[in-house]
């Protein structure tokens, strides 16, 4: 089997040349997926200033929701939302 | 339920510029949540900034291990710099010296920002893009992976290193020197740094020595913002 070279040129966090990783996308591999109860959300959007990766995105009726292609499960949210409302749907 | 309308994020575009495929970081990177975050404040300039590699980059005449961001807009020149501490020692992590040694070059605006408080980074960038001349921001983004803590506490280990007076966020420019956030009651220094593994072999007699440098490095910060 050969010998994938890697090469990071850039430093946001980004790799130009494709290894083999390039079939997988950001959240394939999470610790778990947040769920909002929307019965105690306040719509305040802390969750959404605070995810590094842009993955919590506002839906139509104003709640909040992270995409699955995106979310890589930090948890970030879970620990910052003032009302608990997130909770960590543990994956795999 | 309408009486709940305020979103927090309406201060801000919202429109993501931040492309996931390029994005391999570590979850809770800092890092990204700073660059997300400076990506909404230049929005039209993001093609044209450039990115300088860690280990060449070349900062106030110096070879230095940080990741440097370049911003040019008609006569504004931002030098955007994210500090993720990746040297590890204790000195490093409570004095800044890049801050001071910009002014000491006469740049026109030098900030300092976290990206714990992400509309003062954003209010911070903007400002520098609209002052005339060279300008630079020092941006202190926590690692999880070499500070060694959970990944979910980086907005938490950001806030505790500007609460405990390690890395205060201010602004210099022409004719001011401020303060941006201000601690009424400032924590203990062993807070910021026990929340982080990798100085979890520091003796107590060196976390009080590093707590009497933070005082005096803030003292002279606080002379600084009185003589203006």
């Amino acid at each position: 089997m050969e010998a994938t070279k890697f090469t990071q040129k850039m430093v946001d966090c980004s790799l130009l040349d494709k290894g083999t990783a390039s079939p997988f996308s950001p959240g394939d591999k999470r610790r778990g997926l947040p769920q909002w109860d929307k019965d105690r959300c306040i719509r305040c959007g802390i969750c959404y200033l605070y995810c590094p990766d842009g993955a919590v995105y506002r839906t139509a009726d104003g709640y909040f929701e992270a995409d699955e292609k995106k979310c890589k499960g930090c948890g970030i949210c879970h620990r910052e939302c003032w009302f608990g409302v997130i909770c960590m749907e543990l994956e795999g | 339920m309408d009486k709940y309308s305020l979103m927090v994020p309406n201060f801000l575009p919202c429109k993501e510029y931040f492309d996931i495929k390029k994005n391999n970081a570590c979850p809770g990177c800092g890092i990204s949540l700073a660059v997300r975050h400076v990506y909404k404040a230049i929005e039209g300039l993001i093609e044209k900034a450039t990115w300088e590699a860690p280990a060449a980059c070349d900062l106030f005449g110096k070879k230095s291990a940080l990741s440097i961001m370049k911003v040019k807009k008609d006569k504004a020149e931002v030098v955007i710099c994210f500090d993720n501490e990746a040297g590890g020692k204790l000195e490093d992590a409570i004095v800044k010296k890049m801050p001071a040694v910009a002014v000491a070059q006469g740049y026109k605006y030098v900030a300092t920002a976290s990206p714990s408080y992400p509309f003062d980074l954003f209010d911070k960038v903007k400002k520098a893009i609209e002052t005339e001349g060279k300008s630079y921001i020092h941006i202190l983004c926590p690692c999880p992976v070499a500070w060694k803590f959970e990944p979910e506490t980086t907005v938490k280990v950001g806030f505790k290193a500007v609460e405990t007076l390690a890395f205060p966020l201010y602004e210099v420019g022409s004719g001011f020197y401020n303060v941006t956030i201000k601690t009424m009651q400032p924590k203990k220094l062993a807070v910021y740094l026990t929340a982080q593994e990798r100085f979890e072999k520091l003796t107590a007699k060196e976390i009080e020595q590093a707590a009497a440098t933070v005082e005096k490095e803030y003292g002279k910060l606080v002379e600084n913002v009185q003589a203006k």
